[in-house]
This record gives C-alpha cells, sequence and structure tokens, in this order.
C-alpha cells in the first residue's frame, strides 16, 4: 500500500501549478479514501462504489454539465444532462431538487464565538454564507471573513494532501505515523510529546484533548493565537475566584465606555454586541432620540467602534492601565466608600496623557445611569486592567443589568511560552501542530522558527502550505469546516453544530479525526465524537433537529453564582502594573493589530478579503505604517505646503493620491533593535505618538492571491503583549504605491452625510430637510410634493422634470386582457423596490461588501486594477473625516477628527440618469421601479457611469472572470481560467442564479434581483390560480441586509405603507444622497445622530461635518444659526448652495 | 493611343452596384432567415442514449408528465428523472415487456447500478443568461404543450418551437393565448370544447390571477 500511493517527486513546476485533479484523482481511486467515505457518511457512499472520477466531479459539481465541443452536425453544441443516477432514499442526494438551493445549518468556527451560519448549497456546492436568523442574540449577521471563508474551501493553493517534504504521503501513512508517535509516547506517559494548537470553542475537542490529556498526562498541551479573546475572561476569573466569562447585553445600555476595545468589529460576540448596541440607538421619532445610548471611546488606533463613538478619547495603548486606573478613581470619587480599593489604586499613581476633566466627567455620566451603564476594555490590554473593568462595572451595578457572568470551563492549556520554555529545556521530543501558524505569528521574541528546529519530529496540521510547514516534517492537510463535522459554543456558551456539506475537496483530515488518532482513541470518527458529545450536553434533544436548526436550545452557560472577592480582587489590582510610560516624539508607542481585512493573517490568500478595503485606511491588499498627522509632521517631516503631505483634503493639492494610487514614503521603524519596514499611511485620529501596525501582511510562504502583499509587523510582537513604547520611525527615501480606493476625505461642507446632536433632533425634527440644496430649490416632485411613498413610487409624479414617466399601478398598455375598465380596476400593481440605510447605525464593517461579492459573482480585480479605480465592489463604504473647520482643512489633516461612514451602491433612481444616455437601451427601468442592466445589450460606451452621479457602475475592463489579474492585458491570449484546474475550482463558489460577466459590459448593484425574481416566482407557484401575488414583507431579504450586524439596511416593497421599509423612509431623519439632482433615489438615508454630552470638555454643540456645512454656507455656527435653522426655502432660493464640486 | 478599357468596361460599375445590391440583400435576407431559432433550432432531433419513446410512455400507457419530472412545478429546471424512476417499474422481471435485461435500456441499467449518470442530449435549451422558470409556468396555468409541443405524441422528442426571444414575448405580451384550467396544465391533448368561449374565459382569468407576465429585462435576465 505504502509503495503504490507514493508519487514520484514533484518537480516546481508542478508544486506551484494547480494541483487540484491530480490529487482528487488519486483520492477518488484510493481504497482507504472510499473506506473513509464509508465511515462518514454510512449511507451516501454507496453511490461512490466504482465512480470514475469524472462522474465523481459530475455528481459532486453539478447535476448537468455543458460537454460543449464536440458538434452533433453544424447546428449547435450537443449538450448534456446528466440526471442523477438515483434519487431515492438509497441514492445520496435524496434532499435535492435539481434548480434549487439547498440551506445547511453550521457555525464558523473560532476560538470562543462561534458564529451560527445558514449555508447556501447549490447542487451540493456551498456558495453562499448568512447568519442564522434564529440564534437572536445574532439575529443571521455575520461578518466579512466569515462570508469570505466560502472562497477559502475553493482556494486552489490550499493544502490538497499530505506531505513530507516535496513528497506526498497517503492516508495510510498519515494514520501510520500518527500511530507511531501515538504509540511512542505510551511508556513515558507522553513525556516528550507536545501539542501546539490554536484555541477552540469546540466541547468535542475539549473532551478529545481530555482523553488525550489522561492518556498522556505528561504531554505538554499548549494553545496559541495572536492578540487572544480570552483577556476578559481571564481578568474576571481573577476577580470572582472561579471560571467565569464576562456576557455584555448592552441592549438596556445607555452609557458605554470602551477602553481600546473595538467591541462593535473585532471583539468575541462583536456581532450580538454590534446589535445590541445599533438596537439603543433605533431612532425612529424624536422621543427616541432622548432614549439613545451614548459611546465614550478610548483609544490609540481609530477604529469603527471609536467612529461610532460620541466621544473619544485619542491615548496610547501602553497608557490605557492607567487610564482604567484614573477612571476607576473618578467613579470611587463619584460614588464614595471602597475605601481599601481607592487606597489600592491611588498608590499605583498611576497617570495617563488623558484630560482628567474628560475622565472626570465621563465617569460622573457614567455613575448617573448606575445600573445602565458599562465598560469595556479590549482584549490586548492585560489582566490587571481586565479585572479593574470587572470592579469598575461592579461599582457602576453594571454586574446584572448590562454585564452578567457565567461559569466556564476553567483553562488548562499551556502557553506558547512555557512551550517555548519546554523546547528550550530539551523537554520536546516530537511537537505536533494542530491549525495555526506560529513560526509567522508567534512572539517574535521566542523565535519560534529557531525553536522548532530543535525539535526532532514536527508534525504539522494545517490548511495551507505556509511558513509552519517548510519547517515541519510531516504536513497533513486540514479539512474545511464546510467539509468537516465538528462542533461548537457561541460567546454565551449555546452549543452550536459544524456539519459538512461537501465530500472533501482534497485528501485533507477534519481536527477531530486528526486528534483521535494521534491519541490512540477508540472512537475515531468525528460524527459520532459529535453526537456522542450532543447527548451529553444537550440531553433529551434531537440530533437531527440539532442539525436543522443550527444551535440547541438552553445550552447556554449558567449564570454564575460566584462572587466578586474583593480581598483577591484587591491583590489582583494590587500586583498589576498599571504605570504609563510618557509617549513622546522620541518615545513613540507601537502596536499590532490584526487586520480588518486579513485578520492575523489566517485569510491572506483570500482575494475578497484581500481587495476590501480596510474600513477607516481604504487600503486594500496591503497593509501601512498608520502615523497620525502630528506624527507624520513632528517626526517625519512631511511637508505641508508642497502638498506631499495632504492627502486630497479640500485643497486638492495632494501630490500623493493619484487616482487610486497612494504613492507611500517607506519607513523604518526600530523597537529593541528590531527594525520594520513598511510604507507609511498618514491616519487622522490616531493617538499622536501612537503607530499602529496592521498584522497578517507579508507572508513569505503564501498561496498565489496573497503573495507580495504588505509587510510583516509580527517582528515586533513581544510574548509579553502586542504593543510596546520605545520605538523610533524614519524615512528611508524610498517610496511604494499603495491601492487606496477613497483618496478623498473631506465632505467640504456639502450635505453628503447629514448629522446632528441628538438634542437638536429633539428641538428640530425636521433640521434634515433643511440642509442641502434641496432645501433651496423648488420642491422637487412639484405640486405632488404631498403625495404619499406609496403613490409616488407607483406613479413617479412628473414634478419639475421633463419627461412624463409611464404609471407602474396600470397594467402594460400592450395587454389585451388588461385594456377594459373592469380588468384595470381589479389591477394589483408590482411590487415596487426599495432600500433605506440608517447611518446612525451603520458602523462600516464590510460585511455587506463581502456578502454582495459572494452572492453577485464580483470578481476581484487584484491590486493593480484597483490602483486605477477599477474595484469591482456593488457596494462601497464612503468614509469621511470632518474637523468642523473648513478653512484648516486646506492646510493639514485633521487630528481628532469624526468619521461618517456611508454605504453607497446603486439607488435605483425612478429618474435615472444612465438610462437616459445608454445608446443601446442596456439600463432601463423595469415596473418594480429597479434600474435593470442587460448585459447581453451592454456595448461598453461607459456613457451611463459617466452619468451617474453616485459613481456606482461598474465596468468590466478585462474579463476579470476568465483571467488571471497578471495576464489581463495579454486579452485573448492570456490562459481561460476556466479552463485551469484552478479557475474550475473557483468557479464552483459561483452562484448559479446570477450571469458571470464578461468584458466590456457595465455592471451594478441589482437589488439582488435574483433573489427578487425567486421569491417573487415562490408566491406565485403558491398563488396558482389566485391573484394573491405579492411577496409579503419581511421575507425577501438582499444579501447586503441579512449581514449587517446592525440592522441598518432595511428592504422591501415602498408601495406598501405598512412594510418596514416604508416605516424607515418615513423617519424624520429620512433624505436622499445628492437629492437635488431630482434622480428620485429609491435608497434613501436616514441622517446619523451624535449624541454628546454637553459638559465634556469636548463637547460640540454640532456635529463637526454640520459644523462643516454651515461654514460652507456662510454661517457661524458659533452664532447658532444653524441651531436654530430657521433658513427655510425662499430665503435662500437664490443662494447657489452646495454647487461646488460634484464630481 | 487605344483605349485601355473595351467599350464594354463602361457597364461595370452598375453591374457591380447590381451584384453589390443582391449580395447584401442575399446576405441579410440568409442571416435574417437562417441564423434565427426558428430555422436553426426547431426539428433538432439527437439521437439519445435510450431510445425513449414518449407516445409509448404517455399516450399508451398514460403516465403523467410529473411521474418522470418530478420537480417540474417547484423548480425552474424541469428535472430529467434519474435511473431509479425507471427502474420503478423496469425491474420488474417476470414481465417480458418491460424486462430490464433488454439491451433496449442498458444504459438505464448500468446507470442504475454504477452510478454513473445517463447522458441525455440536451434538446431545448435557452442561452445561459436566460433564466427561464419552469414552476411559474405550469403553475400558473401554462401547459407543458406551450413551449414544447405534443410531446406525448413524439416517438423521438424534437423541438416544436423556436424557445426564442421573440416567442417567449410573444406570450408574455398575450398571457390569455396560454393559460389553460389548472387541472388541463399536463394534459397535453386539451383543447377548449368552445374555443370562443375559452378565449373570453381566459381573458377574465389573466384578470382575476392577476397574471402580469415580466416584459421588462430583469423579468429573465439577471
Amino acid at each position: 500500500m505504502k509503495a503504490k500511493s507514493q508519487q514520484p517527486e514533484m518537480n516546481k513546476s508542478e508544486l506551484e501549478g494547480p494541483r487540484y485533479w491530480r490529487s482528487l484523482d488519486e483520492l477518488a481511486e484510493k481504497p482507504e479514501f472510499k473506506e473513509w467515505v464509508h465511515r462518514e457518511f454510512p449511507q451516501g457512499a454507496s453511490e461512490l462504489e466504482g465512480v470514475n472520477r469524472r462522474s465523481f466531479l459530475r455528481i459532486m459539481s453539478a447535476s448537468f454539465a455543458a460537454a460543449g465541443i464536440g458538434l452533433a452536425g453544424c447546428r449547435r453544441p450537443e449538450q448534456h444532462i446528466l440526471p442523477y443516477s438515483r434519487q431515492d432514499a438509497a441514492g445520496a442526494p435524496e434532499a435535492v431538487i435539481p434548480g434549487l438551493p439547498v440551506h445547511y445549518a453550521t457555525s464558523f468556527p473560532d476560538e470562543n464565538d462561534h458564529l451560527p451560519l445558514i449555508v447556501e448549497t447549490h447542487s451540493n456546492r456551498p456558495t453562499h454564507i448568512e447568519g442564522n436568523p434564529d440564534y437572536a442574540p445574532y439575529g443571521g449577521s455575520t461578518h466579512g471573513i466569515a462570508q469570505a471563508s466560502v472562497l477559502d474551501l475553493y482556494d486552489p493553493d490550499r493544502m490538497q494532501s499530505a506531505s513530507k517534504g516535496t513528497r506526498m504521503v497517503s492516508r495510510g501513512a498519515v494514520a501510520d505515523s500518527l500511530s507511531s508517535i501515538s504509540s511512542k509516547f505510551a511508556s513515558s506517559k507522553g513525556a516528550g510529546l507536545a501539542v501546539l494548537a490554536a484555541p477552540s470553542a469546540s466541547p468535542t475537542r475539549a473532551k478529545v484533548v481530555k482523553q488525550l490529556k489522561q492518556k498522556y498526562p505528561q504531554m505538554i498541551w499548549a494553545e496559541y493565537a495572536p492578540i487572544s479573546k480570552d483577556t476578559a475572561e481571564r481578568g474576571a476569573t481573577a476577580v470572582f475566584g472561579s471560571p467565569v466569562r464576562p456576557i455584555y447585553d448592552l441592549t438596556g445600555a445607555k452609557r458605554i465606555l470602551a477602553i481600546d476595545a473595538d467591541f462593535l468589529n473585532k471583539e468575541a460576540a462583536s456581532n450580538g454586541l454590534a446589535r445590541a448596541f445599533a438596537r439603543g440607538r433605533k431612532v425612529q421619532d424624536k422621543a427616541d432620540a432622548k432614549q439613545m445610548n451614548r459611546l465614550y471611546a478610548v483609544e490609540s488606533n481609530f477604529t469603527l467602534s471609536g467612529a461610532m463613538a460620541d466621544h473619544r478619547l485619542r491615548l496610547g495603548t501602553s497608557e490605557m492601565a492607567a487610564f482604567t486606573v484614573q477612571f476607576a478613581l473618578a467613579v470611587l470619587k463619584e460614588l464614595g466608600g471602597h475605601r481599601d480599593l481607592v487606597q489600592a489604586l491611588e498608590s499605583k499613581s498611576a497617570q495617563s496623557s488623558g484630560d482628567a476633566v474628560w475622565i472626570a466627567e465621563c465617569a460622573k455620566d457614567l455613575v448617573h445611569h448606575k445600573g445602565h451603564s458599562v465598560i469595556l476594555a479590549g482584549s490586548h490590554l492585560p489582566v490587571a486592567v481586565q479585572a479593574l473593568v470587572v470592579l469598575v462595572n461592579e461599582l457602576l451595578g453594571a454586574n446584572g443589568h448590562t454585564v452578567s457572568y457565567v461559569s466556564v470551563e476553567a483553562k488548562t492549556a499551556a502557553s506558547i511560552t512555557d512551550l517555548a520554555t519546554a523546547i528550550k529545556g530539551g523537554q520536546v521530543k516530537s511537537l505536533v501542530i494542530v491549525g495555526g501558524n506560529p513560526v509567522y505569528n508567534a512572539p517574535a521574541d521566542l523565535d519560534f522558527g529557531g525553536l522548532i528546529k530543535k525539535v526532532s519530529e514536527v508534525v504539522r496540521f494545517g490548511y495551507h502550505y505556509d511558513e509552519t510547514s517548510v519547517e515541519s516534517g510531516l504536513n497533513v492537510a486540514a479539512s474545511h469546516y464546510l467539509e468537516s463535522w465538528s462542533d461548537g459554543r457561541t460567546y454565551d456558551g449555546t452549543y452550536v453544530p459544524v456539519q459538512p456539506m461537501i465530500l472533501p475537496l482534497f485528501d485533507s483530515w477534519s481536527e477531530l479525526e486528526f486528534l483521535a488518532i494521534l491519541g490512540g482513541l477508540s472512537e475515531r470518527d468525528a460524527f459520532e465524537l459529535v453526537s456522542a458529545t450532543h447527548r451529553e450536553i444537550a440531553s433529551g434533544q434531537d440530533f437531527e433537529k440539532f442539525l436543522s436548526v443550527g444551535f440547541a436550545e438552553k445550552t447556554a452557560f449558567k449564570r454564575s453564582s460566584a462572587s466578586i472577592v474583593w480581598a483577591t480582587a484587591l491583590k489582583v489590582v494590587a500586583s498589576g502594573d498599571f504605570s504609563a510610560p510618557v509617549l513622546t516624539e522620541q518615545n513613540l508607542e507601537v502596536r499590532l493589530v490584526k487586520d480588518d481585512s486579513v485578520g492575523d493573517g489566517t485569510y491572506t490568500n483570500n482575494g475578497w478579503m484581500q481587495e476590501c478595503p480596510d474600513p477607516m485606511t481604504k487600503l486594500a491588499w496591503d497593509n501601512a505604517i498608520l502615523v497620525s498627522p502630528k506624527l507624520a509632521k513632528t517626526v517625519l517631516n512631511f511637508d505641508t505646503k508642497s502638498g506631499k503631505f495632504l492627502i486630497q483634503g479640500i485643497a486638492k493639492k495632494s501630490q500623493v493620491m493619484k487616482g487610486g494610487r497612494e504613492i507611500a514614503p517607506i519607513a523604518e521603524i526600530t523597537l529593541n533593535g528590531v527594525t520594520v519596514r513598511g510604507p507609511v499611511h498618514v491616519q487622522p485620529g490616531l493617538a499622536d505618538w501612537s503607530i499602529i501596525l496592521p498584522l497578517g501582511y507579508g507572508r513569505s510562504h503564501v498561496g498565489r492571491v496573497g503573495k507580495n502583499s504588505g509587510f510583516n509587523a509580527y517582528p515586533l510582537s513581544t510574548s509579553k503583549g502586542f504593543y510596546q513604547s520605545g520605538a523610533s520611525i524614519r524615512l528611508t527615501g524610498d517610496e511604494v504605491r499603495l491601492a487606496n480606493t477613497q483618496e478623498h476625505w473631506s465632505m467640504e461642507g456639502r450635505a453628503i452625510i447629514r448629522e446632528a446632536n441628538a438634542q437638536h433632533h429633539e428641538s428640530h425634527p425636521d433640521w434634515v430637510n433643511h440642509m442641502g440644496m434641496e432645501s433651496h430649490s423648488p420642491a422637487i416632485y412639484g405640486t405632488d410634493k404631498d403625495m404619499s411613498l406609496a403613490e409616488k413610487s407607483l406613479t413617479t409624479p412628473r414634478g419639475g422634470s421633463l419627461y412624463e414617466t409611464p404609471d407602474f399601478d396600470q397594467p402594460a398598455p400592450n395587454l389585451d386582457a388588461w385594456k377594459s375598465d373592469e380588468a384595470k380596476a381589479k389591477f394589483i400593481p408590482e411590487q415596487q423596490w426599495g432600500m433605506s440605510i440608517d447611518l446612525n447605525t451603520c458602523m462600516g464593517c464590510n460585511a455587506c461588501v463581502v456578502a454582495c461579492q459572494s452572492e453577485n459573482n464580483i470578481p476581484i480585480v487584484g491590486r493593480e486594477q484597483v490602483m486605477r479605480g477599477r474595484e469591482m465592489h456593488w457596494i462601497r463604504l464612503d468614509r469621511y473625516y470632518s474637523s468642523g473647520d473648513i478653512e484648516e482643512n486646506r492646510v493639514s489633516l485633521p487630528a481628532d477628527p469624526q468619521a461618517s461612514i456611508m454605504p453607497v451602491g446603486c439607488m435605483h433612481c425612478e429618474m435615472a440618469p444612465c438610462e437616459q444616455v445608454c445608446p443601446v437601451n442596456a439600463t432601463v427601468h423595469d415596473n418594480m421601479g429597479l434600474n435593470v442592466m442587460a448585459y447581453n445589450r451592454c456595448v461598453g460606451t461607459r456613457y451611463c457611469a459617466n452619468n451617474c452621479p453616485y459613481k456606482v457602475r461598474r465596468f468590466n475592463f478585462f474579463d476579470y472572470n476568465k483571467r488571471e489579474p497578471d495576464e489581463f492585458y495579454l486579452g485573448p491570449l492570456g490562459t481561460n481560467k476556466n479552463k485551469t484546474e484552478a479557475g474550475t475550482l473557483k468557479a464552483m463558489q459561483a452562484n448559479p442564479d446570477v450571469s458571470v460577466r464578461m468584458r466590456g459590459v457595465m455592471e451594478k448593484c441589482t437589488y439582488c434581483v435574483q433573489r427578487i425574481q425567486s421569491t417573487k416566482i415562490a408566491q406565485k407557484v403558491k398563488a396558482k390560480d389566485s391573484n394573491d401575488v405579492h411577496i409579503p414583507d419581511g421575507i425577501l431579504k438582499v444579501a447586503c441586509q441579512t449581514a449587517c450586524p446592525t440592522e441598518a439596511i432595511t428592504f422591501g416593497d415602498i408601495s406598501d405603507p405598512k412594510s418596514a421599509v416604508s416605516k424607515a423612509k418615513a423617519n424624520d431623519r429620512d433624505y436622499a444622497l445628492l437629492g437635488y439632482l431630482n434622480v428620485r433615489p429609491r435608497t434613501t438615508y436616514l441622517a446619523r445622530l451624535r449624541n454628546p454630552n454637553p459638559s465634556m470638555p469636548d463637547y460640540h454643540k454640532l456635529a463637526l461635518s454640520r459644523m462643516e456645512y454651515e461654514r460652507a454656507q456662510g454661517h457661524d455656527p458659533e452664532q447658532g444659526h444653524a441651531e436654530e435653522n430657521s433658513h427655510g426655502g425662499a430665503e435662500h432660493a437664490t443662494e447657489s448652495h452646495d454647487s461646488h464640486g460634484h464630481g | 493611343m487605344a483605349n485601355i478599357f473595351p467599350k464594354g468596361a463602361n457597364s461595370i460599375p452598375w453591374k457591380l452596384g447590381i451584384i453589390n445590391i443582391v449580395l447584401v440583400l442575399t446576405v441579410i435576407g440568409g442571416v435574417t432567415y437562417y441564423a434565427t431559432p426558428k430555422w436553426a433550432n426547431v426539428g433538432y432531433m439527437p439521437t439519445q442514449p435510450v431510445a425513449y419513446n414518449h407516445e409509448l410512455h404517455v399516450d399508451q400507457l398514460g403516465l403523467d408528465c410529473r411521474y418522470c419530472h418530478s420537480f417540474v412545478d417547484q423548480s425552474s429546471h424541469s428535472n430529467v428523472p434519474d435511473a431509479g424512476t425507471c427502474m420503478n417499474c423496469h425491474s420488474n422481471v417476470s414481465s417480458p415487456v418491460i424486462n430490464p435485461i433488454s439491451p433496449k435500456i442498458a444504459p438505464i441499467v448500468r446507470s442504475f447500478e454504477s452510478g454513473d449518470p445517463v447522458e441525455w442530449v440536451r434538446i431545448h435549451k435557452v442561452p445561459d443568461y436566460v433564466y427561464f422558470n419552469h414552476s411559474v409556468h405550469v403553475n400558473r396555468g401554462v401547459s407543458c404543450v406551450e413551449c414544447h409541443g405534443q410531446i406525448n405524441k413524439m416517438v423521438t422528442v424534437a423541438q416544436e418551437k423556436p424557445l426564442s426571444m421573440a416567442f417567449c414575448l410573444n406570450c408574455h405580451r398575450n398571457p390569455e393565448t396560454a393559460i389553460r384550467p389548472q387541472s388541463e396544465i399536463y394534459n397535453l391533448d386539451w383543447a377548449p370544447e368552445d374555443p370562443v368561449e375559452h378565449a373570453k374565459w381566459a381573458e377574465e382569468q389573466v384578470v382575476n390571477w392577476n397574471v402580469n407576465p415580466p416584459q421588462s429585462c430583469s423579468g429573465c435576465h439577471r
């Protein structure tokens, strides 16, 4: 067996080239594989008997496929329809109806917070991921990484079989190697054996690990993930004396303080936190404005949570501990009592550079809302800070209201530092690395890459062939989570399944099986292991139901009965280090953060995540050294006058930004003798002396997508933490070009994103209509301005327009049956689709961008094309900074701006300017109010894109779907990707309900027309011979809407006054972007409200963008003119407000 | 100096002109006639791996369309049956007629046993960018016969209708010509007893059922 399956050594081109079919060929024919399939799917395995490779693939990939070339005469190529062989209970795909998707419930694995999912599969190919709406805390929301994980499944660069050096290793040989390790250490009780695993929330894995440890008590089981999310738990555990986990419930939280925590986006359970936080900011009418929650954020980086904050204090991360002490003291001062804690804290004499008044007023506000306030700290902050946060929350009466503590299992895994010490001491003979990528991402001071060379046997279980694989002896390919059985827990402990919906595409192993064989366990089948765990955790519940619902009810962790042990707590605080360095231009702080797109480097080879622009910097495909404007000016001597420094602010004299290309100078950061080189991006809003370095780039061994992207910041990490002061930075004089999707950062006082303070909204609920040009111009709907939204949508009143548009409330004039008046009276018009986006809750997390990409077959175009502004995303997030001072914006970047974020996709204008200029009628209106694209008619004049005021149309300059990015310019001479193995593999992700666009056609958001049509058809199928053809509200959801964690997007029928979207649009804050153009967009926005505290030192009477707006109008915002908002239509009708620079 | 061109050369320009006009007209006429689905696709009758006889099964034995095309009323795609469906009857060894050892159905038996699909040749096909949906048509009163013709009379299936965009739109603009009572949708032999009365009925039902077939691009192209 062994000899037979050993392959000749692969040469270089074979290794680099696609290996997909080759190994699949082997896979399908191997007896072990068949046997293994038998064990995993006892029912469905039989259809694989005697199947050759071709039919195996056909069964797997599609029910019918084009056979293409064989011409049966000259008429047309012969195509075959390949039905399933047996579609009964004995055959495999019994639930499959060809043409209809099948949905599976599963969950996205995470170290402590599985995300419940519903995965759409077409012909058993997973194509699109959505959240599980039945799991209430997350309400069906997802995040970009979970969305993009489906692409990883079809990554041609993933490990396709086990290998040793350059030799492929068969399944049998892998099992043999693992068993030999298992028997080798049986006598020594595991002494000499070490396992380094990525942390996991799977109870079954925990059980397997427990069994492993019982068998090998001497074994070292270590877990490591960079910037682990479990510090809050460890802090609480230290204070409570028993293992507990804080669960935040922001539903009732009125005042929130986030200490360096991007809790809306990157912390544990952030989907739930964002959802609850957003619910506290949903404002339907002016009474709600009073109820809005208030967020204080203290941070070094400019995170999305910071952009949502009502007050934001910039502070170095190394000062956060001291800040927390100061804040705790301020709270204690308000509350009185707790002498010993005060003493313990005062003895720390911790002093951050934060404004004392800011801290005092913030504390006062939180204390004032005792029981409805809460503070959170970022998971990179040390345990002592987390412990102090628990104490402060206790003082604020948060426990039981806004935060509760649940009992969890005690953590027993060793740390990577312990493991490193053991390796140095020569105690490790065999090291098994399960997941993760420690050679790349372990703290640099451990020199893990050097360390594992000392271990005689290294076995690696991983998904990609990466930096760690290079250093390992035996590499075992891991299965994707969509191909393997496992389970997990959400952050609150609810038990969720991880179930496969496709057979492993390659010769890979599930983690549970790998560990079970390594431990020599009697039960090695992952399915059996998981169902056994289910019997324990959810005893009495049906396993099938568990799999179909996607979670087991009432399995969340129990509320802990423990209470804070103040004596221990005081000790924890007393022993903690809360000192703060004085950060200056000589003593800079470096902070490493997980990148918003590629995380810690796990997703570097994922094209969707790479191309997804960073929400704040808007950089795609690269990371950059982020520095504050002040640092750039004083330390790096950026020249303000020459325009080198300005990044296309209001002055537009930038030499740094040219059509998507950011010319970034290269700098070197030196910290403790270690130097890292990278391009500099000046980021407004950072703490002055903090340098932020996103991790996850600069990989040395990565697939084709992630190659040559960014620089590696891990060398600056230490086992003490991922931030440190004492760094210096200098420019090298070199420059590099970065792909930046938004060069312009200022709204220039225009009414693009309309913002007001909550108080103002209470007194002037109609303020939004007093902004922008349309508040001065004649009413857009003319005499019909008081028509209801439903009527407007159906009749498109002419208003001031030249055109008379057809009415949608009448049957089409060419239908004979509908000509009579009685017939017309019975006519039920088509539903009119519209969208409302709440800017008050949108936080700019990019989940919608990736969801749209996955749903609509949007290609990635690569760095070079993004630099030319040719990214294809149908929805983009515009991010603006405002400083309040429009004059200052001409000469400098704002140091402490407010950020505003706005998702922009096709607005589906009722009077669409694009339609009027299309010479071939390729973009037209349909009777559902959609602005549709007929790709086949499009000849690519791009007039439509030029005439679109929102710039949302995307043009296929090249065959992005057919060619590899490096072959775009070869045109037809390039390789047809659809004929390469890597290309066909990627094509399996494509949504069959959406056309794949070719070169030379325009495309844009379609309002997910495929979803509209399929839902409409489902309704008509139900209606049969009745006229019940309208889709009930709430059934149809578009891709961006379902992905949104904050429920910011509402979609539905605007001709139905009772629909959710009509109600959203009836909000006072509803306005149209560039409404004065009379294009009548179907997508409208709800203006943003900020909720600042008047007693704070950084209180502004107006939102900063509003201040800029008033200044641009020639008003002095300090005089309160705007506050009264007295300028009505007639008064300023002649002024040409807002007329500058629409382009 | 002698004339370079003979006298006959004077007529060359107009002769050429006429030839050109004829050529252009022929090309235009040829393309409009021959390069349309009406000419190119109607009558397409490929040889199938198994000479399945619809006339025998449907007309003589009385099988319903949905016995084999079982998901036609649920899905966009009208499925071709799996070999298992055929074997429901053809596994009856005692009957000489539907004996599974008949060489005529050997590919089906082979598929049933091996799991390999039978490679049926596709006859009715719309382009990739057309998203035709069977379920919405058959559930809203449009019979199979409207697009496929009388399959129940075909010994070998051939394409009968052009299935071009004009063909689709013709119906979408005159839905009353294609709808019939819900009970008769799969009855391919059905014809109204009184065509005049039926036309009136159909016009009424178009209104009562609110039949407004999409005429805009988004109806079929996504």
